[in-house]
Formats: structure tokens, C-alpha cells, sequence
């Protein structure tokens, strides 16, 4: 078998529900070894898109490849090759948290004993409990255990940690972590910023079944701003109206110039030098984060969709 | 303005709002059983009446049921029953003594327990509604569509010509029947965890309510009062009409209900007294296979329609010296069952193989219900995101119930022959019995096949292969009594499998119905495999 580029390359994808246009030509491709971020709001078509991954559903219209493969063809061979967490994890009332591990961990390419019994220690399982008496929380980590036992090339999550307290959102991202060192790619749909920002290597932000913008988070932090608080002994020469230079204040305190100002990344290293020569007391650069990221994204999006609207009502 | 702020008195809540609630998330459900409860029991009314139009041809029949007790153990004892009303509760009586206490406990489960369950009493319980309102609003809903069953049922037997005071009594009987296993399931709610256990414990203590009656009746003794089934007859409408007796199951369904909402006020929410322990840390070897845990999710299915066929066919095989005794001095009775000529033994052995094959359709349907459900609650995602495919899935589950149906088949079959061999003493009819068992199996298939192919093509609509399996039901048990024409009684897969061992079993009809079953069966492999699952 051929070593194809991507784990998972979909381009165009579309899928509808009767009228509903759930995908309308989204793109994503992740690479082996990385943690991609698949970020959007509730309902831009995160869990569909990895309902078609996983072969559970088939695409209306697009290319879809998983590990060089058709997905919808080949669901059960491919399935070997990874574990997903759904972020409504469904198991049976029934069994035993450790009977459902076995259960799924069945149909998994392979399963590391040790590795299960580190985790079941680590989240702070009770495997002899029945799902029925555990909490959300607990049926959620019991699913997170099951994948992350997994011996699989891919992790596919889908928003997996909702339900988890900050500890165990903690032992999820360190133990992500691990297996990213292990080689391991994933896959992590998520609107909470902050856990995509600790993990993922590249993102990809979707936005009603499109993909927005991709990249990796230093190229999409190279297209914003930084924002800049310098406490200056002089005040700063000419940075003003230097090239790049935004969102200027500048005010005297305590016989100090305290200055703030927002700058695009190509302009930092000559507006850092200018402060320099002003004579630094205190600074602070502060990149972008993924929430201006994600609120850029949308803000564009949002922007160029009404302006669309418009001109649909001026033709008409 | 200061009204806006007023002390909340904490029993203050707002009932005709969760009435409301109860309603508006069940009203589907409650309104197809009171118009199929309504429609089966006019249905029978007037085919009865338009069948028993004289008063020889009414006599005749009661002649015939009264002088045996086997009909009695299945009917029940009617009293009055020369009369269209008699008539029209004993043919009645077998389908009333199991839908009626469904009825009541189907309206119940759902609304408080399942409710529960799912956690969506929790989000209400957050609202302006007090804890013992759910159960109240529920009873409430429940006693309202019970009513007005029994008011349809009334209007039915009164248009069919049956005395009014006779038709009110009967209906209202039927009903406080209902409302009593109402207030059971109410209290179960509140005791059990799921509403699969409200189910569960109320068609138990239905089975041993059921025997408890037949056997008093057969018997004559007191054991009949202790079952609620038998409270009905006890009004004797078409008799001497003993309304006080009305006051029996209503009282034990006030009591129940008043007992549920009680619990409900004062016990913790998600709570139950009976609940289960902890369990072993790992899964069995077989459990982990596709076929285990297929096996593992049927048992209790499996468990509890064995159990049912296992009753009925060792009730009705320790009755066959007595109803042979009766059928030696009255041919008449013989005919009254649907048994026409030949030997009686072979007609007794064919009615109750008929229940039987009822007994197993109604196994394959909802043991493939089941996989219904494990769709809609999220769990085949889990299941078929893995190495596991979704061919494989069906056919694993799709082979085990099949064999549940050959064991539940095969061992009431089995039991029936030999409570048969020591009630007659002797084993002639060994082979015939378990041949007439067997000869049902494709007609029980096409029915699996057809809930198969729905659970392809139209998952959402999967419950229509209820309203055609009660449908299949109904023309199987009344249809040749009542003589119905004979499309409506071709439309019954059972009824083209000959009635063995009594009629012959022509093996090319079997060999259709295997067929359609095996077409029906692939209808739904090939669509499962090509739909979205979950299907949106």
C-alpha cells in the first residue's frame, strides 16, 4: 500500500439532510503526526464532517480520503487504524465501565493492557461500576480511555472533554500530548479555545459547512496583530507614525510614558528597536489569541455573507 | 409589584402545566392506543353481533363454551353468557385481559420513570414544578385516556345492540382494569430505575395475575380474587351485575397511584429502593465477539417471551384431558374455538400453537426494536466506529434472534407436548406438536423481515411493524371466528400456514412465506448498508 501525504484530505465536501445544506464545500487536510484543531460554532458541521471520516454517513458531493481511502467503502479495514470519542458519548446502561472498555476496545485494531490500566488510574476510573450510576463526566472519560488505550495511527475527538472538571481536562491534554509523541495524529473538534490552543499544531475554523481559514497557528497569528504595552523612560521617537503602528495611546505617569499599540508581526522587530532607544522600563508583547483568531475568522465571514445578502436583494 | 416577589410556598406548583407537558411529549403514543384498543373492540362488537344475529345461533355458542374448562382458562369465566354482550367478553377475553393492563402500564412507564431516566425530569424539576407533580400529571393524562377508552367501548357495544347498563358495567370494568395496572407502574416507577423495569416487574406480576385467574377459573376457587383480571369478570355485566365490584380496582389504583405520588414528593430524584450493584471489571471473552454481546443485548427479550410461551403452553397442555372430556359429549364447543371436524386433541394442540406463534412474532419484533433503539440513543456509533462492520453487526444480532425464536419456539413447543403426554397419558402426539411448532417459523420470519426491511429503509417509522403485527394478531385470533373475508385473513402471514396439526400444512405456502421472509430479510440488509447511520 502506498504512504499517502495526508491522513485526511477532503476537499469540496458537501452533504444534505432534505433541504438542509449541512457541508457546503468544506476543506481539510491533516497531516501525520499533527494535533489539528477543527474549530466552529455549534452546528457548522464539525460532527457531520466526522460522521462522514468515519463512514457512518455518506457525503452528498466532494472528495473525501482517509489514510488514502474511501471512507464510506472502506469504514470497518480503516477503522482498525483509529479510535474516536463522540462528544455525546452513548454506552450501554447495562455493562460495567470496564466491560464497556472491553467491549469497544474489541473492535479496536489493538489495545495496550498497560496503557488501559494507566489511564483507568489516571482519570480516576472505577471500572466494576455500572454506566447506568455514572455520572457524565465519567461516561465521557470512560470513552476518552477506550481511544487513548487504543494501539490506532489516528485519534478522531469530537469536543471530548466536555463534561470533565479542569483536573481531568488537564490528564486529557497531557496525555494527548503523549500520544502525539508516539506518532500519533489527531483529530480534535472543539469550541473551547484554550484546549485547542495547548494542543493543536495546525487548526482549520469552520463556519456554516465551509472551512474559514487553516493554517498553522503561527501562520494565522502572522495575519493579526500583536498588542504592545511598553512603560518607556522617553518617549518613544516617530513610532507613531511608523509603518504598521495602530490603536496608538500615549500618556505621561509618574514621569514615565506609558504607551500601548497594536502592530502586524513584519513591523515588530523595528518598533521593539525604537522602544529600545526610548529606554525600556517594562514590556509585554502579547500575540494574538485564538479567541481574536476565531472572532476574526467569523467577523470576516459574518461580513462577507451579509454583504452577499445584499447584493442578492439588489438583484432581485 | 410586590406580588412579583411573594414567598414561593414550596408545595405551590403548576399541575395543569405538567398535564400539559405529559400530553404534548406523549400524545402520539396515547392516541394510537386508544384508537387501536377502540377500533379492536368495536371491530369485535359489531362482527360479533352481525355473526351470534339470533337467539339459537347465541345459545348454541354458550352451550359450547361452558362445557369445558379450557376455554375458560383462556377467556375466562363469563358470566351471562347467553346473551350478544356474554358473547361479545368472551371472545373479547383473551386480547382484553393483556391489553387493557398494557394500556395502563405503557401510559405510565414512559411518562414518569422514562422521563426520569433520560434526565429530562430534571430540567422540568427545575421549573416551576413541584417533585410529586410529574407522577400526578401523569396518573392524570393516563385516567383521562382510560376514560375515554371505556366511553368508546360503551358507544361501541351499545350501537352493536348489547343493553346499555350491560355495555356502561363492561366498559367501566375494562377500564378500572387499566387504571389499576396504571397505578402499579406508578408505584414501580418509583421503586425500579428504568422504565424497562417498570415493564419488566408489571408483566410479571400480569402473567402471574393471568394464571391466578385461570386457574381459579378452571377451579372455581377463591384464587380468583386475588387477580385483577378477574375483578372484570366478577362485575358480571351480561349477569347479575355486581357494580360494587368496580370499587375493587379502582380503590387498588387510587391506592397504588396515591402511593406513587406520595414516594414521588418525598423520595431523591433519579432514586430507586431496588437497584444494582457493581459488577466485574472486565468483559467476558464471548462478550467482547459480535455474537456475545448480540446474545448478552436479547437476553432478557428472549428470558421473558420463553417465559410467556412456556405459561401458555403448559397451562393449556395440563387442561387437554379436560377439554377432551368436555369436546366427548359436546361437539359444539370444538366448534366454538375455531375447530371444526377432525380430532379435537389435533384442534386444542392448533389454537394453542397459533398463541404460540404470536407469543414468537411478537419476540422477533421487539428483540429487532431493540436494534431500533440502539441507533436512536447514540450506541451503534460506538459500536460501528470500530473494526466492526455494519454487515457484520446485523447479521450477528439478526442470527440471534433467529435462534432466539427457534429456542422460544421449540422449547414451548416442547413443553406443550409434554404436559399434553401427562394430561392424556400418552405421547401420540408428540411429533405433531412439534412439528405444528415448527410449521410457524416462516410466518414468524416474514414478520422479522418485515421489521428487518423497515429498520433499513424507514428506522423512523420502525413503529409500524407493531400496528401490522397487532394487526396480524388480531385477524389470526378472531378473524375466522368472526369470518372475515378471506383477503383480510390472507393479509395474516399465520393464516397460510394450514392451522397444523388440525388442517394439513401445505409446504409450498411455507416455502413462500420462506421466501418473502428471506426477501424481506435481504430488503433490509442491502438498505441498512447503504443509509446514514444515525439516520437523520
Amino acid at each position: 500500500m502506498s504512504h499517502p501525504a495526508h491522513v485526511i484530505h477532503i476537499q469540496e465536501l458537501t452533504k444534505t439532510f432534505g433541504k438542509v445544506r449541512a457541508l457546503d464545500g468544506l476543506d481539510l487536510t491533516v497531516q501525520p503526526g499533527e494535533v489539528h484543531g477543527f474549530l466552529g460554532p455549534n452546528g457548522a458541521g464539525k460532527s457531520t464532517t466526522i460522521r462522514i471520516l468515519l463512514g457512518l454517513i455518506r457525503a452528498t458531493g466532494g472528495h473525501v480520503e482517509l489514510f488514502g481511502a474511501d471512507p464510506w467503502r472502506q469504514a470497518a479495514g480503516l477503522h482498525k487504524r483509529l479510535a474516536y470519542v463522540a462528544g455525546d458519548v452513548a454506552l450501554w446502561p447495562g455493562l460495567t465501565g470496564g466491560q464497556c472498555l472491553d467491549v469497544i476496545g474489541a473492535t479496536h485494531g489493538g489495545v495496550d493492557e498497560k496503557r488501559r490500566e494507566h489511564l483507568i488510574e489516571r482519570f480516576d476510573l472505577d471500572p466494576t461500576k455500572r454506566i447506568r450510576d455514572y455520572s457524565k463526566g465519567n461516561r465521557q472519560k470512560v470513552a476518552l480511555v477506550a481511544a487513548l488505550a487504543a494501539q490506532v495511527d489516528l485519534l478522531v475527538l469530537d469536543e471530548p472533554t466536555s463534561g470533565l472538571d479542569p483536573l481531568m481536562e488537564q490528564a486529557f491534554q497531557q496525555c494527548v500530548r503523549e500520544r502525539r509523541e508516539d506518532g500519533v495524529t489527531v483529530l480534535l473538534s472543539s469550541h473551547i479555545l484554550g484546549e485547542v490552543e495547548a494542543l493543536a499544531d495546525r487548526v482549520s475554523i469552520i463556519r456554516r459547512g465551509r472551512t474559514v481559514t487553516t493554517g498553522s497557528l503561527a501562520d494565522l497569528r502572522r495575519h493579526t496583530r500583536t498588542s504592545v504595552h511598553a512603560v518607556t523612560v522617553e518617549e518613544p521617537d516617530g513610532l507613531a507614525r511608523a509603518e504598521g503602528v495602530a490603536d496608538w495611546v500615549c500618556e505621561r505617569l509618574d514621569g514615565q510614558v506609558d504607551t500601548r499599540f497594536t502592530i502586524d508581526a513584519d513591523h515588530l522587530d523595528a518598533a521593539i528597536g525604537r522602544l529600545h532607544a526610548a529606554r525600556i522600563h517594562t514590556l509585554t508583547v502579547t500575540p494574538p489569541s485564538l479567541d481574536a483568531l476565531f472572532l476574526r475568522s467569523y467577523g470576516e465571514a459574518l461580513d462577507a455573507h451579509q454583504a452577499g445578502e445584499t447584493v442578492a436583494e439588489v438583484v432581485r | 409589584m410586590s406580588a412579583r416577589y411573594r414567598a414561593a410556598n414550596p408545595r405551590e406548583g403548576n399541575l395543569s402545566t405538567m398535564v400539559g407537558i405529559v400530553w404534548r411529549t406523549h400524545r402520539r403514543g396515547i392516541l394510537v392506543w386508544v384508537i387501536a384498543l377502540a377500533a379492536s373492540m368495536i371491530g369485535t362488537a359489531a362482527a360479533v353481533a352481525g355473526l351470534y344475529d339470533t337467539p339459537a345461533k347465541i345459545h348454541t355458542y354458550a352451550e359450547a363454551v361452558t362445557s369445558g374448562s379450557a376455554l375458560a382458562a383462556i377467556n375466562g369465566h363469563v358470566e351471562g353468557i347467553d346473551s350478544l354482550g356474554g358473547v361479545i367478553q368472551d371472545e373479547f377475553g383473551f386480547l382484553a385481559s393483556f391489553l387493557l393492563p398494557l394500556l395502563g402500564i405503557a401510559l405510565i412507564a414512559g411518562s414518569t420513570r422514562g422521563e426520569e431516566e433520560s434526565g429530562r425530569l430534571e430540567t422540568i424539576l427545575g421549573g416551576r414544578i413541584a417533585r410529586h407533580q410529574p407522577a400526578l400529571a401523569a396518573l392524570a393524562v393516563a385516567t383521562a385516556a382510560i376514560l375515554v377508552t371505556s366511553v368508546f367501548f360503551a358507544a361501541g357495544l351499545a350501537l352493536s345492540g348489547v343493553p346499555v347498563s350491560g355495555s356502561i358495567l363492561y366498559s367501566a370494568a375494562l377500564g378500572t382494569l387499566a387504571l389499576a395496572f396504571a397505578g402499579f407502574a406508578a408505584l414501580l416507577a418509583q421503586l425500579v430505575l428504568h422504565a424497562r423495569g417498570v415493564y419488566t416487574w408489571s408483566l410479571i406480576v400480569l402473567a402471574v395475575a393471568y394464571v391466578l385467574r385461570g386457574v381459579g377459573d378452571t377451579t372455581t376457587s377463591w384464587l380468583t380474587w386475588i387477580s385483577p383480571l378477574a375483578w372484570v369478570e366478577k362485575t358480571a355485566p351480561f349477569g347479575s351485575q355486581r357494580w360494587w365490584v368496580l370499587a375493587v380496582p379502582a380503590v387498588a389504583g387510587l391506592a397504588s397511584g396515591g402511593a406513587a405520588v406520595w414516594l414521588a414528593a418525598r423520595r431523591d430524584l433519579g432514586s430507586a429502593l431496588l437497584r444494582g450493584g457493581t459488577g466485574p471489571a472486565r468483559a467476558t471473552r464471548l462478550r467482547r465477539r459480535p455474537i456475545g454481546f448480540a446474545v448478552w443485548t436479547h437476553r432478557p427479550a428472549t428470558a421473558g417471551w420463553l417465559a410467556g410461551g412456556i405459561l401458555l403452553t403448559g397451562m393449556m397442555g395440563s387442561l387437554a384431558r379436560q377439554f377432551l372430556d368436555a369436546t366427548a359429549g359436546n361437539p359444539a364447543m370444538a366448534e366454538a374455538m375455531g375447530i371444526e371436524g377432525g380430532r379435537p386433541l389435533d384442534g386444542f394442540v392448533a389454537a394453542t400453537q397459533l398463541y404460540l406463534a404470536v407469543i414468537g412474532a411478537g419476540y422477533v419484533i421487539q428483540a429487532i426494536g431493540t436494534l431500533r433503539a440502539e441507533e436512536a440513543e447514540g450506541r451503534l456509533e460506538t459500536r460501528l466506529t470500530g473494526t466492526l462492520s455494519r454487515v457484520r453487526w446485523l447479521a450477528a444480532h439478526g442470527t440471534v434472534v433467529a435462534a432466539g425464536l427457534v429456542l422460544i419456539v421449540v422449547g414451548s413447543s416442547l413443553v406443550l407436548a409434554l404436559s399434553t403426554a401427562w394430561s392424556v397419558g400418552n405421547t401420540n402426539e408428540f411429533g405433531a406438536i412439534m412439528n405444528a411448532g415448527l410449521a410457524y417459523l416462516p410466518a414468524e420470519l416474514v414478520l422479522a423481515g418485515l421489521a428487518l426491511a423497515l429498520f433499513g429503509l424507514w428506522p423512523r417509522n420502525f413503529g409500524f411493524t407493531w400496528a401490522g403485527y397487532a394487526a396480524a394478531t388480531f385477524i389470526a385470533f378472531l378473524g375466522p371466528g368472526l369470518k372475515l373475508t378471506r383477503w383480510v385473513l390472507d393479509l395474516a402471514p399465520t393464516t397460510h400456514v394450514g392451522n397444523p396439526p388440525q388442517g394439513t400444512v401445505d409446504a409450498g405456502n411455507l416455502t413462500a412465506l420462506a421466501i418473502i421472509a428471506t426477501a424481506l430479510v435481504l430488503v433490509g440488509f442491502i438498505a441498512f448498508h447503504r443509509r446514514d447511520v444515525p439516520r437523520a
